[in-house]
């Protein structure tokens, strides 16, 4: 099983390089981040920048990235419903769960090219034009560069698990129908949704996307010289993020597995 | 001869519609079985739960002696699909398609060959998005057999095809069926295809099997259809209407056509001499599919 995925993988990467609308995300999030020193100041004055990392990468990943995550995800089973496509590949001996695998594994490759692009411009831009040195606190250094590069990857790895929960919910939502157009507005609208009503209904602590600022945010306190720790929020939102990929993704190949795939 | 496919009892029902009722057939291995049927008869339904695309509501299907459910990888590895209007990625070429598709087969095989075999050679680095209605038709050929199947289940094969590729599909099905032995299900509501290309046929209607035969004994001679060569077809027509053995009869430039109630050739002839025409002969008019198809469905 586990190759017949992954052949099913390359096949999905192959078709995705090849797709123009691949690489808008990625363009959008580097745009994004090149615009902040509009809004967040980087400048050589000889305290460091870490600050407008701990910015950028989040606001251009959580917000824009985002919607282009759950968008591009949303459109990749409901474009293979709606045009035919899908019953090219599962007359060959792959499995649906299996198909369905290979479309999540796509859509976590490009939520890291995503968190790539956001992190490799923010670092690249505080390189160009500002300081990276430690953090230090009344002549003091607190954390090392070394040890802020180190907390910015742990930060990095760990955002992407709300991220690939987001993956498995916007792939959910893709097996429901032929739409793309529906299946992206139905993603994109019900994420808003939850967002809003999430806290009125004091259901935010159960849902993943209410914890995908925490690990950065421990990035940004150790960017303020504050002493900041993963426990509890980071790591309950990656349990959080597991248990609801782990559900979506179940659903996601119930609906799979009942459809007709005939005209 | 052994049965490829076996099918008992297959039914399939969305809500309270049934596309398939009580199906069972079998296919033997090298055979040609055409699926026939008008729109809506349960024909493509029939071929995509053979190809594992739709699910049963009940019943058993077994390909190459297995489940097919239970071993659909297996199955799927050594069976051909062409659905009808097939699609591909737009953005790809025709060649691009093709690697794709053998990837997910994980076989190695030569795209040239396939693409060869439906024409398309030449057009193999055009996008999908450029190529014509018949080209795509055919490309989906092309990935039907481009894994040399031993089974080639083939909805519409003809579909949006000009009359010269039509008959250049044929042809190569044809060959096919002749020189690899492969098995080939075919569903199609154009009469002549299937009459060219099967050997056997079964009839759908309304989600029911309502005949199976071998395409030769549906096509066989009719003696109570004849066309008669003689000197004076419009006497001899007035002459033929008056006779209560005859069902009708029609003028045509030196003949007259000639439908009898029973089978019996003989009585016309011996009529006609009797009457002092000349004959010049007497041809019994082969059936086609499409009177026989009509007859089963009008009943």
């Amino acid at each position: 099983m586990i190759a017949r995925v992954l052949n099913a993988y390359m096949v999905e990467l192959s078709k995705a390089s090849r797709q123009a609308l691949t690489y808008i995300g990625p363009v959008l999030v580097v745009l994004a981040v090149l615009c902040m020193p509009l809004v967040r100041r980087v400048a050589r004055d000889g305290t460091s920048d870490y600050a407008f990392i701990a910015y950028a990468t989040p606001m251009a990943l959580n917000l824009l990235g985002l919607l282009v995550l759950l968008a591009y995800c949303a459109s990749q089973v409901a474009a293979e419903l709606g045009s035919g496509t899908i019953r090219m590949v599962l007359v060959r001996p792959l499995r649906r769960h299996e198909f369905l695998l290979a479309k999540l594994l796509l859509g976590m490759t490009y939520a890291v090219l995503l968190t790539f692009s956001a992190a490799a411009t923010s670092w690249a831009t505080v390189l160009a034009f500002g300081d990276l040195g430690g953090v230090s606190y009344g002549g003091e250094v607190i954390y090392t560069s070394g040890a802020m590069l180190t907390t910015y990857l742990v930060a990095a790895g760990l955002s992407l698990l709300p991220l690939f929960a987001a993956v498995a919910y916007a792939t959910m939502i893709s097996t429901f129908t032929r739409s793309t157009g529906a299946a992206v507005g139905a993603a994109v609208g019900i994420w808003l949704l939850v967002d809003i009503v999430k806290y009125p209904l004091r259901i935010a602590p159960l849902v993943f996307s209410t914890y995908i600022e925490a690990p950065w945010q421990v990035f940004a306190n150790r960017c303020g010289g504050f002493e900041a720790s993963w426990s509890p929020d980071a790591l309950y939102g990656a349990a959080t993020s597991a248990a609801w990929s782990t559900v979506l993704v179940s659903l996601a190949m119930l609906a799979l597995a009942r459809r007709n795939l005939n005209a | 001869m052994v049965a490829c496919i076996q099918v008992s009892k297959l039914r399939k029902r969305y809500g309270t519609t049934v596309a398939v009722g009580e199906l069972s057939l079998e296919v033997e291995s090298g055979e040609v079985f055409g699926l026939l049927g008008p729109n809506g008869a349960g024909k493509s339904t029939t071929l995509y739960m053979l190809a594992g695309l739709v699910a049963p509501s009940s019943g058993k299907i077994t390909i190459f002696g297995k489940e097919s459910r239970k071993n659909f990888l297996e199955i799927a590895a050594r069976t051909g699909v062409l659905v009808e209007q097939p699609t591909f990625y737009n953005y790809l070429t025709a060649r691009q398609n093709l690697l794709l598709s053998t990837r997910l087969a994980a076989r190695e095989v030569t795209v040239d060959r396939a693409l060869d075999l439906v024409g398309l050679l030449e057009a193999g680095d055009k996008k999908v998005g450029k190529l014509s209605a018949g080209m795509r038709q055919r490309l989906g050929l092309a990935q039907a057999i481009l894994t040399e199947p031993e089974l080639l289940l083939l909805d519409e094969p003809a579909n949006a095809l000009d009359p010269e590729a039509t008959q250049d599909v044929l042809r190569l099905l044809h060959r096919l069926a002749e020189e690899t032995k492969v098995t080939v299900v075919l569903a199609s509501h154009m009469l002549h295809e299937v009459e060219l290309l099967c050997d056997r046929v079964a009839i759908l209607n309304e989600g029911r099997l309502v005949a199976c035969e071998p395409v030769d004994a549906l096509l066989s001679y009719n003696q109570s259809h004849v066309e008669v060569l003689l000197d004076a077809p419009e006497a001899a027509a007035k002459r033929l209407e008056e006779q209560n053995w005859v069902e009708s009869v029609r003028v045509w430039p030196g003949k007259v056509e000639v439908k009898l109630l029973e089978p019996n050739a003989h009585q016309l002839t011996t009529f006609l001499v009797g009457a002092g025409y000349r004959i010049a002969g007497i041809i019994p008019r082969r059936r086609t599919l499409k009177d026989y198809f009509l007859k089963v469905i009008n009943s």
